[in-house]
């Protein structure tokens, strides 16, 4: 039995409740029904937390702020739903303002409906939770094993919003680099990977069934291949994976005589696998106040 | 008993009888709150959880502070129960709280910054009383070796019962107990999110946690100092006044830190400074001959 | 050896030539300082060039004009303090010098060659020669950069310094008390000088205080002479300190008081504070390394006499109640100058207490306080006038993102914060010995060094905390910086380190012999072996921390700051209740309400003048 399933810190946010599941939560944490013996803190920070525990449902306002906590949990990480208002967003659901349950914004893991939702369901939420928890630091343990044994394939449209996930999560660690949040691999929406789709050839790198890393490239019709968006969840970095989509996606264009790749001239470790794979600079250009673009080239074998 | 050998045990044992001391701590903070509370190794299954989750991180380098928070904890703690300096132990773990604060501050985010601003406030109140601590055992034994103070005939705290009471009330602080947690606490006490710790997580997390198991048994240790002269006595005492931190911090609230740094400067002045007035005007008098 | 002097005095300089020279004077003035230190030192006498009586001769002269100008600019700038501090001054001493029986007839040694002094010269050759190395890049871009404005001023700048350096090779290498005095009132003249440089109206007012301030102590030394010559003791500093405390114990009292001016403790602490408006390389020559150096070297040098006297103790009481009360007015600056000014009047009145305690422990602490904190706080002053330069701004608050703006510069300036006060640095090895060194002799005064001391804590690491702290991105803006200025720098910042680990071999063959023969001891190890070796560990241990950096964590997930969950699109910037983005803003707490500055200094004032009026009175009235 792991620490995860012995310690479960939660945290707990009221997305647009009227209190009442809150006062429940809250219930819980009371002599009365005293979750601490199960060893569960209500931690109020998400960096912290394991499980999300949301009441209320889904409007304007706290949409941003929902997937932001959840973002900002490390994994393995669960999200319970309390309350029927969390659940599918209940007797507001038609409201002009209210979007929905909380899955409207994350995927949740279990639904504790109810309102207001009772201590013991709350508790019995939880321990559903656990269960969960446990499968998936098991999961996350084999794929971090698993993951010399990478797939890697043509990815299908049906991957696109997968894809889009993990571009955004793997680009943070750019976007920290340069401190500047506004690259052009985060503001990429659906559509917009959809119409990249259309003209570009995009492999995926697949670990126990999930794509935990990407890259695209295209022929544009004068012998050189631009090869673009390389990214990897930072959970698998380091592990050569970046390389090998590199030189996999290289052999999907046997006709070019050249490659063309670019990156930030502060992304030393980019700059040193291409180095690797035999690739030079040729070009720099600056692309923003903090930015430059080093264009680097290949000549095809 | 060598000092290899009680080096080896403390690296051993500290942690195992750090987190049995933070899980009486909380067994027994639930008792008196009428609750069941955890089990009695939950800080264990705490930390084992904290190992298996994902590292993350604000800035890149802010790890690196508590790694050297870890490193000098343990290693002012090796050197404390090796016998050797007194006031080198004191000022080496000032070193250490020093990385751990600077951690947070590297960290960029408000409640992390606060909750190091707020150490730096503690460590400011608690500092005075520490050091005078070293100071009225000097005073007393005329060495600052621990391994000399721990070898005394009599109980040092009968000669310094107001520096010991001072040492108490920064203990209180050092523990990062109410009424003093106003950096960070442990447990489900919010004020500034977690103060120093929230932008730690996972593994990082799990190492400060064991850092403060080990500064914990140490700074038992230095209560210890003032009761050696038996070791099952001074265990006992030192049991005792564990169970007076509890006692404190389960009655007592969260006070603002200006009162904090006042009230613990003001303590240290009159009790711990009256005390050392005293023994040197009982010296000076001739009716104290504390010359060994 | 004052040949430095001499050099110095030749420097008037043009202006294109001023930089190669500058360069040189300063490399002489450091090879020569090496040179002077190193080989086995005899311990005694040096022999003139010229004759003693014509170098009084031209002492006399000189003084008599420097005491001439000061009146005429007492007269121009109305300020009769001055004036009447110059006439009771040349009252005492004129018919010393030119009436009869010429008391500098009867001495014997005129130049001391000891450890101290080759330790103080070291300090002021090496150091001062990197002050000057960096202040021809600094001085450059002061005036073309920042101030065009302002009158170039700058070939009596550089001609100043050097006299000022000369004249602290004479000081520190005299054994004659009229000759100390000579070279005494030639520093207090330079810093007039020099803190008066940039002419605005603020200068002036505090080139003037430091005047008047100066001229008091010089006026106590004058005094001391007097008292000497009349009671007939010896007007040389050695045998001074071997005499009878009942003859000595009046002079040395006045030659204390003559240290605590120069050093600024309180009551005479606003003159440093003051001085900040200086350019900085005037701030870090004068004003930390060296010439308020001079001050404690003087009470350090006298503190045999003071040991276990009452005199000695209110003496030390002054440098305590300093010591904690300019601890606690840091924490509430914010212009980093500031703070380094009160922090070097704290570390100064650690010295001062030191000598006032004056037992052997107490004199080794303080001689390494001295190198340790002359070291750092060059080092510290340096970075700033860069920092100054490329932000535009002296508030510590704007340092933030530092290790972004001025990467190396912000390792240096934490290198030098850690000399301060940390373990295993310098500065702990010698507050550990005060503390002993205390506890042997007077325990009571452990009290104000325990409270100063978390005080430091404090302001030192609330500082180091802001230059970590990185929000945004900010562009590196260290390129532009001088070759000279980087030179200065890396070489204070390879000092300190290097101190550091060297120190138990400054401590065996500079610190301790001086100890020894001073105190007739036999023998005398001042930090226990354990010790030397923990600190030696320590040291290891830090100084992995920069390795720590190679491996930048790559499989670590990088997230925003918790805000609430409320992280706009910019990491830094949170989504406020109308829906706008907001910038987040960091600020320290800087304890005003409960360390009220003003209020503070106003006590520290009343207090030190009361202890200082007891010294007078316990040593005036037998």
């Amino acid at each position: 039995m792991s620490g995860l399933q012995k310690s479960p810190w939660v945290i707990h946010y009221d997305a647009s409740s009227c209190n009442g599941c809150d006062i429940e939560v809250l219930a819980c944490l009371t002599p009365g029904f005293d979750v601490e013996r199960f060893g569960i803190i209500n931690t109020g920070n998400p960096k912290h937390a394991d499980i999300f525990l949301v009441t209320g449902s889904v409007n304007e306002r706290n949409r941003e702020v929902v997937r932001n906590i959840y973002d900002q949990m490390p994994e393995p990480k669960a999200v319970v739903a309390l309350g029927i208002c969390a659940c599918t967003g209940g007797i507001f659901r038609e409201c002009y303002n209210v979007a929905g349950g909380i899955d409207a914004v994350i995927p949740v893991d279990v639904y504790v409906p109810g309102c207001a939702v009772r201590p013991e369901a709350i508790i019995d939420g939880v321990v559903r939770a656990l269960g969960i928890l446990e499968v998936r630091r098991a999961a996350l343990a084999a794929d971090s094993a698993a993951a010399d044994t990478m797939l890697i394939q043509r990815a299908t449209a049906a991957d696109l919003p997968e894809i889009l996930a993990v571009q955004k999560v793997a680009f943070q660690s750019e976007a920290e680099i340069y401190g500047d949040t506004s690259l052009p691999a985060l503001r990429q929406s659906l559509a917009d990977i959809t119409a990249d789709f259309q003209r570009m050839l995009v492999l995926k790198g697949v670990v126990n069934g999930k794509i935990v890393a990407s890259i695209r490239g295209y022929d544009d019709g004068q012998g050189t291949a631009h090869l673009q968006r390389l990214c990897v969840l930072p959970y698998f970095r380091g592990r050569r994976l970046g390389l090998r989509l590199i030189q996999a996606i290289e052999k999907e264009f046997p006709k070019a005589r050249r490659f063309e790749i670019f990156t930030g001239h502060r992304s030393h470790t980019n700059l040193h696998i291409y180095g690797k794979l035999g690739y030079t600079t040729f070009k720099t250009e600056p692309y923003t106040a903090n930015i430059q673009r080093v264009y680097m080239e290949k000549s095809a074998p | 008993m060598s000092p290899w050998w009680r080096l080896l045990i403390y690296l051993v044992g500290a942690p195992l009888l750090g987190g049995l001391l933070a899980g009486i701590d909380r067994k027994l903070s639930a008792r008196m709150q009428a609750r069941i509370g955890p089990p009695l190794l939950q800080p264990f299954y705490d930390v084992a959880k904290l190992l298996s989750k994902e590292r993350m991180v604000v800035r890149r380098s802010q790890s690196f502070y508590i790694v050297f928070f870890f490193l000098f904890t343990v290693f002012t703690g090796a050197l404390f129960f090796c016998g050797s300096d007194l006031l080198m132990v004191f000022f080496a773990l000032t070193l250490s709280g020093i990385f751990f604060v600077l951690g947070a501050y590297k960290a960029s985010s408000p409640y992390s910054f606060i909750g190091a601003s707020r150490e730096l406030i503690q460590m400011m109140a608690y500092e005075p009383a520490v050091l005078l601590t070293a100071v009225g055992l000097y005073m007393v034994t005329h060495t600052f070796s621990v391994h000399v103070i721990a070898a005394q005939p009599t109980m040092p705290v009968l000669l310094l019962p107001g520096v010991f009471a001072a040492l108490m009330y920064a203990m209180e602080i050092k523990f990062r107990k109410s009424p003093f947690d106003l950096a960070t606490s442990h447990h489900a006490h919010q004020e500034l999110v977690r103060g120093i710790t929230t932008e730690f997580s996972g593994p990082v997390l799990a190492l400060i946690e064991v850092a403060h198991w080990y500064e914990n048994v140490m700074l038992l240790g230095w209560i210890f100092l003032f009761f050696s002269v038996h070791w099952a006595v001074g265990l006992a005492c030192t049991a005792a006044a564990f169970f007076l931190l509890l006692v404190v911090d389960n009655v007592c609230a969260r006070v603002k830190w200006q009162f904090a740094l006042r009230s613990a400067w003001q303590i240290t002045l009159i009790f711990g400074c009256g005390n050392i007035l005293v023994l040197w005007l009982l010296e000076v008098f001739g009716i104290l001959n504390l010359n060994p | 050896m004052p040949f430095v002097c001499g050099l110095a005095l030749l420097f008037t300089g043009s202006n294109r030539l001023r930089r190669p020279l500058a360069g040189l004077g300063a490399a002489g003035v450091i090879a020569g300082a090496l040179a002077l230190a190193c080989p086995g030192l005899p311990g005694s006498v040096a022999q003139l060039p010229v004759s003693p009586e014509a170098v009084h001769r031209g002492m006399l002269a000189v003084e008599v004009a420097i005491s001439l100008y000061l009146l005429v600019v007492s007269v121009r700038a109305r300020l009769p303090l001055v004036g009447a501090l110059v006439l009771a001054q040349a009252a005492l001493l004129l018919p010393l010098e030119l009436g009869g029986a010429h008391p500098a007839a009867e001495v014997s040694r005129y130049l001391v060659l000891d450890q101290l002094s080759a330790l103080l010269a070291l300090i002021i050759g090496v150091i001062g020669g990197l002050v000057c190395l960096y202040a021809i890049d600094y001085m450059q871009e002061f005036h073309v950069t920042h101030h065009p404005e302002m009158r170039d001023g700058r070939r009596a700048f550089f001609a100043i310094l050097f006299v000022f350096l000369g004249a602290m090779f004479g000081l520190v290498f005299s054994n004659v008390l009229t000759w100390i005095y000579f070279f005494w009132e030639i520093t207090t003249l330079c810093s007039f000088w020099l803190i008066g440089y940039k002419g605005t109206e603020e200068s002036q007012r505090n080139a003037r205080r430091a005047l008047v301030m100066n001229l008091t102590g010089g006026l106590a030394f004058a005094g001391a002479i007097f008292a000497l010559a009349h009671g007939g003791g010896p007007l040389e500093l050695d045998r001074l300190v071997a005499a009878k405390p009942a003859l000595a114990l009046l002079p040395v009292a006045l030659l204390a008081f003559a240290g605590l001016t120069k050093s600024a403790q309180l009551p005479f602490s606003s003159w440093l504070l003051g001085a900040m408006v200086a350019p900085t390389p005037v701030s870090a020559l004068l004003h930390s390394s060296t010439m308020v150096n001079a001050g404690v070297y003087l009470i350090l040098r006298v503190a045999p006499v003071l040991q276990g006297t009452a005199a000695g103790l209110l003496v030390a009481l002054v440098g305590g109640l300093t010591f904690l009360l300019t601890s606690l007015a840091a924490i509430t600056a914010s212009d980093a100058k500031k703070v380094l000014a009160y922090s070097t009047i704290a570390n100064l009145g650690l010295i001062v207490l030191c000598g006032g305690i004056g037992t052997h422990e107490a004199v080794w602490a303080g001689v390494l306080l001295i190198v340790f904190h002359a070291i750092a706080k060059g080092l510290l002053f340096l970075c700033v006038g860069v920092v100054e330069h490329k932000l535009h701004s002296r508030n510590i608050d704007d340092m933030t993102g530092l290790v972004l703006k001025m990467p190396r510069v912000s390792v240096m300036l934490q290198i030098g914060m850690a000399g301060m006060f940390l373990a295993p640095f310098g500065m702990l090895i010698s507050k550990y010995a005060v503390l002993r060194a205390v506890l042997d002799s007077m325990p009571l005064l452990a009290v104000v060094i325990v409270f100063g001391s978390a005080a430091t804590l404090f302001f030192w690491i609330k500082w180091m905390g802001v230059l970590l702290v990185v929000t945004q991105p900010h562009a590196n803006v260290e390129k532009e910086i001088g070759v000279c200025k980087w030179s200065a720098l890396y070489a204070l910042s390879a000092l300190t380190f290097g101190t550091c680990m060297l120190f138990p071999l400054l401590s065996a063959h500079l610190v301790e012999p001086y100890v020894k023969a001073q105190y007739h001891l036999a023998q005398f190890t001042a930090l226990g072996e354990g010790n030397l070796i923990l600190m030696v560990i320590m040291l290891g241990l830090v100084s992995l921390f920069p390795l720590s950096f190679l491996n930048y964590g790559r499989n670590v997930k990088v997230a925003d700051p918790y805000l609430g969950g409320a992280n706009a699109r910019s990491g830094v910037q949170f989504t406020g209740s109308l829906g706008d983005d907001r910038d987040m803003s960091m600020q320290n707490y800087y304890l005003s309400s409960m360390l009220p500055e003003s209020k503070m200094m106003s006590a520290g004032v009343i207090l030190a003048g009361l202890l200082l009026a007891a010294l007078l009175l316990k040593v005036v009235v037998p």
